[in-house]
């Protein structure tokens, strides 16, 4: 009776082993928004069709938000079930395990660069679907009625010069800077130029505020875009992947942020700035300008005042030797279509929920970003951005290409930050950044 | 009892094959990836290409893999120097009979319980902050108020990090030492009280001696915790990697799953060959502490 009793027991403990582990493998989508509605409002009858949708998004965002209510009102009007997964960041790490182990994913979405080069394997080519119309489209192709600039973008990138991306929630790397202080230090223009920009600066410091901010995050950008604009983008490339910094373009760069220094136009806790502590000295209005991407009047939203006032321009040019104003790092995010996908079109479908007509606008207003749509409005904290994105000519990648090697960016980060708190002079700071 | 193999076999079955499967699995993988050029961690073995001890020249020919290296060189030493003073110290004065010693060992202990995000959080933003930071402010109040110290700063990040890292780490090591020391028999101290020793020599030749086997738990404990240093650094550099905070586990991270704010090559062939290394690190400091600290003497 004993042994029968412990046989049982085992079989028990066996089983409940088996089962916790297959049940954790099943349940990985944390919400479930699925909707199989019958054919009240559906064009196309219900066709027992899933999609399944991987965001890089939270539940909590503001994209999230709008995502999900786009998702649903997808499903109601198609009948298509679709479950969308709120990865997070983390997609960066699961999305390549996933697909590989065969996981349905049939939409996913992430930054352009990284979808198009780390995940360049798994894309549909979009040429075609892209070039059709849709409802939302009144007849046009759908490439003619969203943002032109982030298309070509997408296709330069794309695996074979092909489109296998639609972009949205496009960016620019720019000067983020507060009207207010500018309005109060007199400065009627924006800065084109550097020498204009150091004028800037000292009425600024005139009215006690601090003109200028950065954070270790940061750094790297802020170096790569001020050598592009010194020696230009070809020259600062190199320097990026070689790691060599021999060219003199480097000690002029050096003699200009040591000016700013021993000007005072850089905030004094700038060196020990761990992000987002740069970002937070913006939104206390002690600093006024701040080199970042158009994301952050969203990123900042709870910590500004209520009607803090957003203004944005290009990083100024400094020498005739390197790159204009027309110069910028513009990207996005952007969707793309898994390559063994069952349902290509039903995935564009909602690709082009996304990007146009009502739910980009929606998505544009909710996180103070930027529409995909032509048509669509901008919001008020970017108003000034559209004319960078309409004038900008030359793409930047990301931070120039000083954040591709993390020797390199770690260099930059420790010497700019000794430099720019008078630890290091100019001298020093060219020196320290051969070796 | 009568000893039953079956039932014996059928209990351990689950536990040795979850080591097999969730270990030891995983580390001979490792190993062998060290030895491939492999981009992604998930990429089946057919893309992976030989490369022999490639990734090992790889990783020793950055830069910040050697600083990272040193950081965890200087927290191994000076930060476990600090710990095992402090917590032999904090040890020896709980366990000589003073008042309210629950309480003390509670407080001591209780940042090893907080997790440690929100432990470095509060450093980063409560205590080292330039302008509200507890530091800075105190200073302020001694009149040194105008010259702001950059506690965070690149010259200075890697003591304040190793400091607040330390703070939390005293407690753990602590508990361990007491442990160590209420198993010494009174009667020895007793012995030695009649014949004259004083507290120096009490602590010298009794309590030292027969901490020996304690002593090196501590250190192996230590060095498997510093090896796996991680979260520290994440935090106080928490978008890419800083000369002042990284530790090999962080390059590694950035290494395997690219860094998560520009679009990097990804190496995790590199990364595995980083993993053996800090393995051989471990067992090596192991086996210099069994020669060093030999454990024969303490016959409880």
């Amino acid at each position: 009776m004993k042994k029968r009793a412990s046989i049982l027991l085992i079989f028990i403990m066996a089983l409940s082993v088996v089962f916790t582990s297959c049940g954790s493998t099943n349940s990985n989508s944390t919400n479930s928004n699925s909707s199989e509605s019958s054919s009240e409002t559906t064009t196309t009858p219900a066709k027992n069709i899933k999609l399944v949708y991987w965001t890089m998004w939270n539940e909590t965002e503001p994209q999230g938000q709008v995502i999900a209510e786009a998702v649903e009102a997808y499903s109601k009007q198609t009948g298509i079930e679709v479950e969308l997964n709120f990865n997070g960041r983390d997609i960066r790490k699961n999305l390549q395990p996933a697909l590989d182990a065969g996981t349905q994913i049939d939409i996913f979405d992430e930054d352009i660069d990284r979808v198009n080069s780390t995940w360049g394997n798994y894309l549909l080519d979009l040429e075609e679907l892209s070039t059709k119309s849709y409802p939302s489209t009144n007849g046009k192709p759908f490439t003619e009625v969203v943002n032109k600039a982030l298309i070509d973008i997408a296709r330069q990138v794309g695996p074979n010069g092909r489109l296998s991306s639609i972009p949205y929630q496009p960016f620019a790397f720019v000067v983020m800077y507060n009207k207010d202080i500018f309005d109060q230090a007199g400065i009627t223009s924006i800065p084109k130029t550097w020498e204009e920009l150091l004028e800037a600066c000292e009425k600024i410091k005139s009215i006690g505020k601090i003109p200028w901010t950065v954070d270790d995050a940061y750094m790297a950008a802020l170096v790569g875009y001020h050598l592009a604009r010194t020696i230009g983008m070809e020259e600062t490339l190199k320097i990026a992947n070689d790691n060599s910094w021999d060219h003199p373009g480097v000690l002029e760069l050096a003699k200009d942020w040591e000016e700013m220094y021993q000007k005072g136009y850089i905030s004094p806790n700038a060196a020990a700035n761990v992000w987002p502590a740069g970002q937070q000295e913006i939104a206390q209005e002690s600093v006024a300008m701040y080199l970042n991407g158009t994301w952050l009047p969203n990123e900042i939203k709870s910590s500004v005042k209520p009607d803090f006032r957003w203004g944005t321009f290009a990083y100024p040019s400094v020498s005739s030797d390197g790159d204009p104003i027309t110069y910028n790092n513009i990207g996005g995010q952007c969707f793309a279509i898994n390559k063994n996908t069952q349902y290509p079109q039903e995935a564009f479908d909602l690709i082009v929920t996304l990007t146009t007509g009502k739910y980009d606008t929606k998505l544009a207003q909710e996180s103070l970003g930027v529409p995909m749509g032509l048509d669509s409005d901008w919001p008020e904290q970017l108003t000034e951005a559209k004319t960078v994105f309409e004038n900008t000519t030359n793409r930047y990648i990301w931070a120039v290409g000083m954040e591709n090697s993390a020797d390199v960016n770690a260099k930059i980060k420790k010497n700019f930050a000794l430099l720019i708190s008078g630890k290091l002079d100019a001298q020093g700071f060219a020196e320290a950044m051969k070796n | 009892m009568k000893k039953n193999r079956a039932m014996i076999n059928a209990f351990l079955a689950p536990a040795v094959l979850a080591y097999l499967v969730v270990f030891l699995y995983p580390t001979l993988r490792t190993i062998v990836m060290s030895f491939f050029k492999v981009e992604s961690v998930t990429d089946s073995v057919s893309k992976w290409k030989f490369f022999g001890l490639g990734n090992f020249k790889t990783i020793f020919s950055s830069e910040l893999f050697i600083t990272s290296l040193k950081n965890i060189g200087n927290i191994w030493l000076i930060g476990g120097i600090s710990v095992m003073v402090l917590a032999l110290l904090f040890a020896v004065i709980l366990t000589s009979g003073i008042k309210f010693k629950s309480f003390y060992r509670s407080a001591i202990y209780l940042p090893n319980v907080v997790s440690a995000v929100a432990m470095g959080t509060m450093w980063i933003n409560y205590i080292y902050n330039t302008d509200f930071g507890l530091l800075n402010r105190i200073l302020a109040f001694f009149g040194q108020g105008n010259k702001k110290v950059l506690w965070l700063g690149p010259d200075r990040i890697f003591w304040s990090m190793l400091v607040a890292y330390c703070f939390g780490m005293v407690g753990y090591h602590m508990l361990i030492f007491m442990a160590g020391i209420e198993r010494i028999p009174q009667d020895y101290y007793e012995a030695a009280t009649i014949e004259g020793a004083n507290i120096w020599d009490r602590f010298i030749k009794i309590t030292l001696p027969l901490l020996k086997g304690v002593t090196r738990s501590n250190i192996v404990i230590w060095t498997v915790t510093t090896v796996g240093f991680f979260v520290w650094g994440q935090i106080f550099s928490p978008v890419n990697l800083s000369a002042g905070t990284a530790a090999p586990m962080n390059y590694m991270y950035e290494l395997v799953f690219g860094s998560s704010s520009s679009v990097t090559v990804r190496d995790s062939g590199a990364g595995a060959a980083i993993g053996v290394l800090m393995t051989l690190i471990v067992v090596t400091v192991f086996f210099a502490t069994t020669f060093i600290v030999r454990n024969d003497d303490s016959e409880m």
